[in-house]
């Protein structure tokens, strides 16, 4: 029986052994074509070693044509910084010094970032033992006495402000093997939060996502030496592109532009903590009282921002403070009260909450799973006091709930089994999203915050803000970017309008971290409709003009100009507070005289009338306003720069001037490929896939051919 | 007994080998298929002049048309970067300068479908990129690159360039690769 069994078989078997081995010489081949494939792909790789190794010498990939004169050897840079922080302003002084190594006549062109809201007033060149004082100017008035002064041969310096934290100082005219130093000054208020204070010193700009298109006229706006010297062109959505996307340099082992940081603490009361929370620092003087001088370890490499924190002992922690100049016969006082606990301890009145998730094509990957997470973690802090709705969009936008319902386990619950199952896909109609949203209601009785995750990938920023301010109502919109490179110009605006604030999520690790932050600063009541007034009723000149929610924590800070003859003994400061109404009163006793108060209240005033640019306000009008301000106070803004020129001229008109941007370093932490789009993954795992279904689909075969075998 | 697991092992297998098999063809296929549709959509992008999508639900749209004559290529380029985008064709990096403007642009795709020709790509070939404006640019390619992704750095030229980047080696089983083909060509 067995025999012929197995006779059988073998009769059977011509044609399945056929088959398998027309099947095992295909897959052989297969394989053996993919490891001659990858062996010559590694030969090539080891062939393209020397010019990749070429390439990071000069660490430019693109060299195209016109010779590599463009990408010369640029001048060096160091930088000393001195922070001089008083109590609640600091005076900063950065001395750039340019050092041209090449034997070549130089124009360096540096683009750098200066902290939020810096009022920068002073600039100095100087040259060996002469200092040229800066002078204020209309911005295109100094562009052209620079641009005289360079083309004359004579050394000279202009600050202009790209955006209002990016500056670019152009040095014309180094000679060969000469030095330059370039001095600026500014004045800023430094930052409180739940008691800490706290100053940012930014030390790299970071690459920008830059949105948009083209705009068709960048090439004459680059043909100016000075505007144009950045790795991205002017786009029609960041206009200014250009000026503000410095060269990188991306070989992380070497450093540029280091860094040297003295400061002098003044708090002004006894300090109990005072840290670093990057950079290395040594604290010398007395804790108690008087200052303290705090340095680096060394110099630094410019990649990082430079945070100093600082807490003062319990029992001295200011609950308002108040500083004045008298400038031009008027009064000019920056304040800051910090509403009292105890008008801040009451229950929570009851909150609506609406959650608006982006699920559009473009949060697709990470991205959607970091927004999920996100909103998630949200919906697992909501309470029973709570109301929620959960609005998820992409090309058509839906509810969850038809109305608002309660927090508490049963909806959540709904809306934690929603939110889960959402995916991206489609397009990005965020305008469908906030009309489901906003109400545009008031109502005094309830607070309504919507939390909005997006990576704003959006084209029509204009009219969806334009919604936003018109159809707010009393609603507070809170932003939250997802994603690598979210259009964070767009969701700051977005939250300025929506008088809430921008929180940005850059890695599914940060999620948890920053959403407790925010929730827990939104779940505390805060005061609303703050206005300042004299204790006569009559109105202030004081910025920010819209005051801002505070939140629990949060002091009021104020910049206030008080006209020559207005009654000042007396100011009162009122809001809304749940359903009533909180008022402080501040006595403005004799305060002494502190420099640059003015000055810090111009800068304020330029801020606010910046930013009612884009709510519409005039260019022609801002300008003007604008420009008045700057010149009186000596300021760099939007429309003024400062420019010092050297009387004598230095460079002899036959030697040719070479202007070369200089490269800052990637900020700490990014990754090139982030930046530059060499992200993009140019692979499928298509052939992968056929290959291995064909090897399963064998081995299933030859299971079958078997199992056949073993019946008979 | 153990016929029974046999057969579940061969189904389990055939199975499995068959969802392989058709998830790398619809890769593929996906690539095909949409650029018929996409080329639909770019005739009305050049017609109307304002963006159209191919498909109701696509988070892209076309912005040029790129031929390589000598070796029949015809592909309309989408915007964007991102693995939705170029699972249906070439992509337009966001960061670089638009189809045909002044200044660089970059085009990156996938090495296996709607790049796989870069590897044929010679010195001195022409590409034909059409804007959605309707102006033809003609390209020379100059030469080409292997790089490391995590050391590319594009500089914005002020002269017209065209940069392709697809991932190399091509023909290799690997998806993940930390290598770039670079295709550098500039406006003839």
């Amino acid at each position: 029986m067995a025999d012929a069994k197995n006779g059988a078989g073998k009769m059977a078997d011509p044609g399945n052994i056929l088959f398998v081995v027309y099947l095992g010489l295909v897959v052989l081949l297969l394989i053996l074509s993919l490891v001659t494939d990858s062996y010559s792909a590694e030969n090539a790789d080891n062939r393209d070693e020397i010019r990749i190794s070429e390439v990071r010498q000069g660490s430019l990939l693109f060299v195209t044509g016109e010779g590599g004169e463009k990408y010369g050897v640029a001048a060096r840079l160091s930088q000393d910084v001195e922070i001089y922080i008083s109590a609640m302003t600091a005076r900063t002084m950065v001395r750039q010094r340019f050092v041209n190594d090449t034997d070549r006549w130089q124009e360096a062109v540096y683009v750098f970032p200066l902290p939020d809201e810096s009022a920068v007033d002073q600039l100095r060149m100087k040259i060996g033992e002469r200092v040229i004082e800066g002078e204020i100017k209309e911005k295109e008035e100094a562009k052209k006495v620079y641009e005289q002064a360079r083309k004359e041969g004579k050394k000279a310096s202009l600050l202009s402000q790209e955006r209002s934290n990016i500056f670019t100082m152009a040095v014309a005219n180094i000679g060969p093997g000469e030095e330059v130093e370039v001095e600026i000054e500014f004045q800023q208020v430094v930052a409180v939060s739940d008691a800490v204070f706290s100053l940012r010193f930014p030390m790299v700009v970071a690459p920008r996502y830059i949105p948009g298109a083209v705009v068709k006229d960048a090439g004459e706006q680059s043909a100016i030496q000075f505007s144009g010297n950045g790795w991205a062109m002017d786009t029609d959505q960041v206009p200014d592109a250009s000026r503000i996307t410095p060269h990188v340099l991306l070989n992380s082992k070497e450093s540029l532009n280091p860094v040297r940081l003295m400061l002098e603490l003044a708090a002004g009361f006894s300090v109990a903590r005072v840290e670093s929370l990057y950079h290395g620092i040594t604290v010398n003087g007395d804790k108690e009282r008087g200052t303290q001088l705090i340095r680096f370890d060394g110099t630094v490499k410019a990649d990082r921002d430079f945070v100093l924190e600082w807490e003062a002992v319990a029992k001295e922690y200011p609950q308002a403070a108040l500083f004045s100049e008298t400038h031009e016969k008027d009064t000019y006082l920056l304040m800051m009260v910090n509403p009292s606990v105890a008008d801040l301890a009451k229950e929570a009145p009851p909150r609506e909450l609406v959650f608006i998730l982006d699920t559009s094509g473009s949060m697709a990957g990470t991205s959607i799973v970091q927004a999920r997470e996100a909103l998630l973690t949200a919906i697992t802090r909501l309470t029973a006091n709570d109301r929620f709705n959960v609005i998820e969009f992409n090309s058509e936008a839906t509810k969850l709930f038809d109305r608002a319902e309660k927090g508490d386990a049963e909806h959540r619950k709904k809306a934690i089994r929603f939110v889960s199952s959402l995916k991206a896909t489609g397009g990005t109609e965020i305008a469908k999203a906030l009309d489901l949203a906003l109400d545009g209601r008031m109502d005094h009785k309830r607070i309504r915050q919507l939390i909005f995750l997006t990576d704003g990938s959006v084209g029509n920023e204009k009219e969806l803000l334009a919604t936003i301010h018109s159809r707010l109502g009393d609603s507070r919109l809170f932003t939250i970017g997802i994603g690598s490179a979210p259009n964070s110009y767009f969701m700051s605006r977005a939250a300025v309008l929506g008088r809430g604030s921008y929180t940005y999520i850059g890695k599914i690790s940060e999620v948890q971290q920053k959403m407790m932050q925010l929730f827990q600063k939104i779940e505390h009541p805060a005061i609303t409709d703050i206005v300042l007034k004299t204790a006569s009723g009559q109105p202030l000149e004081y910025y920010p003009d819209i005051i801002p929610d505070l939140y629990k924590g949060e002091p009021l800070v104020l910049a206030i100009k008080v006209s020559q003859g207005v009654e000042k003994e007396l100011l009162t400061i009122s809001g809304r507070r749940d359903a009533g109404i909180w008022q402080e009163e501040v006595t403005v006793q004799t305060v002494a005289e502190r420099p640059g108060i003015a000055t810090l209240w111009g800068r304020k005033k330029i801020r606010s009338l910046m930013d009612s640019l884009s709510l519409g306000a005039s260019e022609d009008e801002v300008r003007k306003q604008v420009l008045h301000t700057a010149l009186t106070h000596h300021l760099v803004s939007r429309y003024t720069s400062l420019v010092a020129v050297e009387k004598q001229v230095s460079r002899p008109s036959e030697a040719d001037l070479l202007t070369l941007p200089l490269k800052t370093n990637l900020p700490h932490g990014w990754q090139a490929t982030k930046v530059f789009g060499g992200a993009a993954k140019t692979a499928t795992p298509a052939q992968q896939r056929i290959l291995l279904g064909l090897l399963l689909l064998l081995a299933a075969s030859l299971l079958l051919v078997w199992n056949r075998r073993e019946r008979r | 007994m153990k016929r029974w697991i046999l057969r579940i092992t061969a189904f389990v297998l055939l199975a499995g080998g068959s969802f392989l098999l058709a998830d790398g063809c619809w890769i593929r296929a996906k690539a095909v298929l949409a650029q018929i549709l996409l080329q639909n959509a770019w005739e009305q992008t050049v017609k109307s002049g304002k963006p159209t999508k191919a498909w109701p639900w696509a988070d892209t749209w076309p912005v040029a048309r790129l031929q390589v004559e000598r070796l029949g290529i015809d592909l309309i380029v989408l915007e964007g970067e991102s693995g939705e985008v170029l699972a249906f064709g070439p992509g337009h990096l966001l960061g670089s300068s638009a189809p045909g403007s002044e200044g660089h642009c970059i085009l990156a795709g996938h090495r296996d479908t709607s790049f796989q020709f870069l590897q044929s790509l010679q010195q001195d070939d022409i590409i034909i990129l059409d804007t959605t404006a309707g102006l033809t640019q003609r390209y020379r390619v100059m030469e080409s690159m292997v790089h490391t992704a995590e050391d590319l750095y594009f500089r914005e030229s002020a002269s017209s360039s065209l940069t392709l980047i697809t991932c190399y080696p091509f023909n290799t089983l690997e998806a993940d690769t930390d290598l770039r083909y670079l295709v550098f060509t500039e406006k003839s």
